[in-house]
């Protein structure tokens, strides 16, 4: 009898995943951005060519060249080795803001979701957290994020302080939300049937079970804090000059495109431009492979 | 009169969330760093001219106190002294509000009349080389800085090509300003037939104008396009459809009932445009509002800044109140 074996390719999490990248250049490009950017952050300051945050001797306002690829600023800092190394700084903030803001977030959207709607104590709770939700919301998001630097004084950890902030209502609704469809289904009421407390419930069965969408925004919001981050150093209230950052980069440079140096801004905003397109890349392509529904 | 009934019942609300929205802004002004005494009296006052001027404020009162106190003043339009202008806050305001307004009504206006059309063209059409265009071009202007692409636009089309005037205000600075009537130069030069105001006004704001349309004219043109193609792929077109409706009358179909989406996205849009023309503003040296707001950050005029802030959340509130009522006028299944 012959045999019948059937040579199946192996499916595993790493292949889906291959497959699922492999027909998505945008999403690929995004990886690309993010994996660079990361590197970047890690060693950017170590591999530019020239220093990051002296002057160096001769001419300012170098056009691009070959020892200037990206050519050089007003008081003669080599523009490439600061854009290289100005993702220590950005997306640190960016990382460590929406890190905050994705636990703090999630832990209350958890608790609004799944008391939602009940009564007593947890219901007053639930209420008070997503009214305060709208509150914050209720300002335009960087006047909002400059009055909470303005009033707290400028400076790496009152940005970090503000952007978490400003994402804790976005996180804290996108949970809510997952957790209102999670708390319906019938495993959370067989939790309840084997004697679990409700608390217990809400932690240990139904967040991890909402976890997905807060997840896929992780990357769009981090690159959402990238652009503010730049913004507010773009007008002098968050990383202060000589650090090498995106927004503040394209503030040294904003005059000299005025009178045509346009290598100053250009390649700093470029390079910002990319990289928070490729995060809102990524999370476009997780959201789609993260969705059952949409999964091919 | 449900229409009327519903108004009211938000107004009565407006009132609360104004409340709630001014503690927080006293919090956060009573959260800052140092004594805003010593503004007033300089470092080297005696201890008994401090506790003066700090009666003088209301400093030595309770909290609670203050913030009643605070209430009333700006009840009042008391928002306090701009330590940067030496003007009251109040003025300041309403010589910038006008400015910010003009740039953010032609921002919408425009957005709003290039970016539903050409969301409804792509929606309709799914191929071709606009659409692909179009595609391109809504993935990559949300992902672009405002005030980068700003430069970009100043180096391009005035010191390249010379074709329009330089970030330098709203007017050219050798005229004077049009009569005053609603504050927006465009306006009030036109309704006085000032036509050299008219052009200047007109081509200042070309620039920041174009910047802010190309950036958050995606968010209309997404939106527009995705409610389309929804109701493109509904039951009642299909229908519509199978009934043998010409494709024009379904595609009208379906735009009355992707109208609400793209009414809301048009209400996020100008709720967007005020936090965007902060940074825009600030570029073209356009001296209204957002200039206003940065300007007071940069030098801790906290009266200045505490007063943006309420009047940011105020605006925020009217926009999304305006939302609501178009669409009760636009939906009548909400009736």
């Amino acid at each position: 009898m012959a045999d019948l074996t059937l040579d199946l390719p192996r499916r595993t999490a790493t292949t889906d995943f291959v497959a699922f990248a492999r027909g998505r250049p945008g999403f690929l490009f995004g990886l690309a951005v993010v994996a660079l950017s990361v590197l970047l952050a890690v060693f950017g300051p170590l591999i530019g060519p020239y220093p990051t945050e002296t002057a160096l001797p001769g001419q300012p306002l170098q056009p691009p060249s070959w020892r200037h690829p990206m050519g050089t600023d007003v008081s003669n800092m080599d523009i490439l080795s600061r854009v290289i190394a100005a993702p220590r700084i950005d997306l640190t903030i960016a990382l460590v803001s929406t890190a905050i803001a994705f636990v703090v977030g999630v832990l209350l959207g958890v608790v609004s979701g799944f008391f939602g709607g009940g009564r007593g104590v947890p219901r007053l709770m639930s209420e008070g957290i997503m009214r305060g939700a709208d509150i914050i919301q209720a300002f335009p998001v960087f006047i909002f994020a400059l009055a909470l630097v303005g009033f707290r004084g400028p400076g790496t950890e009152n940005v970090v302080a503000a952007l978490a902030f400003l994402n804790v209502p976005y996180f804290l609704r996108i949970t809510r939300g997952a957790v209102l469809q999670v708390r319906e289904r019938p495993f959370v009421e067989a939790q309840r049937c084997a004697g679990n407390s409700e608390l217990r419930i809400a932690f240990v069965h139904v967040m991890p079970n909402a976890l997905t969408p807060p997840l896929a925004n992780l990357s769009p919001t981090i690159g959402f804090s990238i652009l503010l981050t730049s913004g507010l150093s773009f007008v002098g209230a968050g990383v202060p000059v000589p650090t090498p950052e995106w927004g503040s980069m394209i503030a040294i440079g904003a005059s000299n495109m005025m009178t045509g140096q346009w290598w100053t801004a250009l390649f700093p905003g470029l390079v910002l431009g990319l990289t928070i397109l490729g995060y809102a890349l990524v999370g476009d392509g997780l959201k789609e492979y993260l969705d059952p529904v949409n999964k091919r | 009169m449900r229409l009327l009934k519903y108004v009211a019942r938000r107004l009565l609300v407006l009132p609360v969330q104004l409340l709630i929205v001014s503690l927080i802004v006293f919090v956060l002004v009573r959260q800052m760093p140092g004594d805003p005494t010593f503004l007033y009296t300089g470092p080297f006052a005696t201890t008994d001219r401090v506790a003066e001027v700090r009666r003088q404020l209301g400093l030595d009162e309770p909290l609670h106190v203050q913030y009643v106190r605070y209430l009333d003043r700006i009840a009042h339009g008391d928002f306090g002294l701009s330590m940067r202008t030496s003007q009251p806050v109040v003025a300041d305001i309403r010589q910038r509000l006008p400015g910010t307004m003009e740039l953010i009504l032609y921002s919408v206006v425009l957005s709003v009349a290039i970016g539903v059309p050409l969301g409804v063209y792509t929606a309709i059409r799914d191929k071709g080389i606009l659409n692909r265009l179009v595609f391109l071009y809504g993935m990559t202007a949300g992902a672009l800085p405002d005030f980068w692409f700003a430069l970009i636009a100043i180096f391009l089309f005035f010191y390249t090509l010379d074709w329009l005037p330089g970030p330098m205000g709203r007017l050219d600075l050798m005229l004077a300003k049009p009569a005053d009537i609603t504050g927006l130069y465009t306006i009030d030069s036109l309704l006085t037939g000032n036509w050299a105001a008219l052009a200047s006004a007109s081509a200042q704001l070309a620039l920041p104008v174009l910047t802010l349309v190309f950036i958050y004219m995606s968010l209309v043109l997404k939106n527009t396009r995705s409610a389309m193609e929804d109701m493109l792929r509904s039951d009642f077109v299909l229908y519509a459809r199978a009934a043998g409706l010409s494709r024009m009358m379904q595609w009208r179909y379906a735009l009355r009932n992707a109208m609400p989406p793209v009414i809301t996205v048009t209400g996020i849009l100008t709720w967007f445009l005020l936090g965007g023309a902060v940074l825009v503003e600030t570029v073209f040296a356009w001296g209204g509002l957002g200039q206003y707001a940065v300007q007071s950050v940069v030098n801790s005029d906290y009266a200045a800044l505490q007063a943006v802030v309420l009047l940011s959340a105020v605006f925020t509130m009217a926009v999304f109140l305006v939302v609501d009522l178009a669409y009760f006028v636009i939906d009548p299944r909400i009736k």
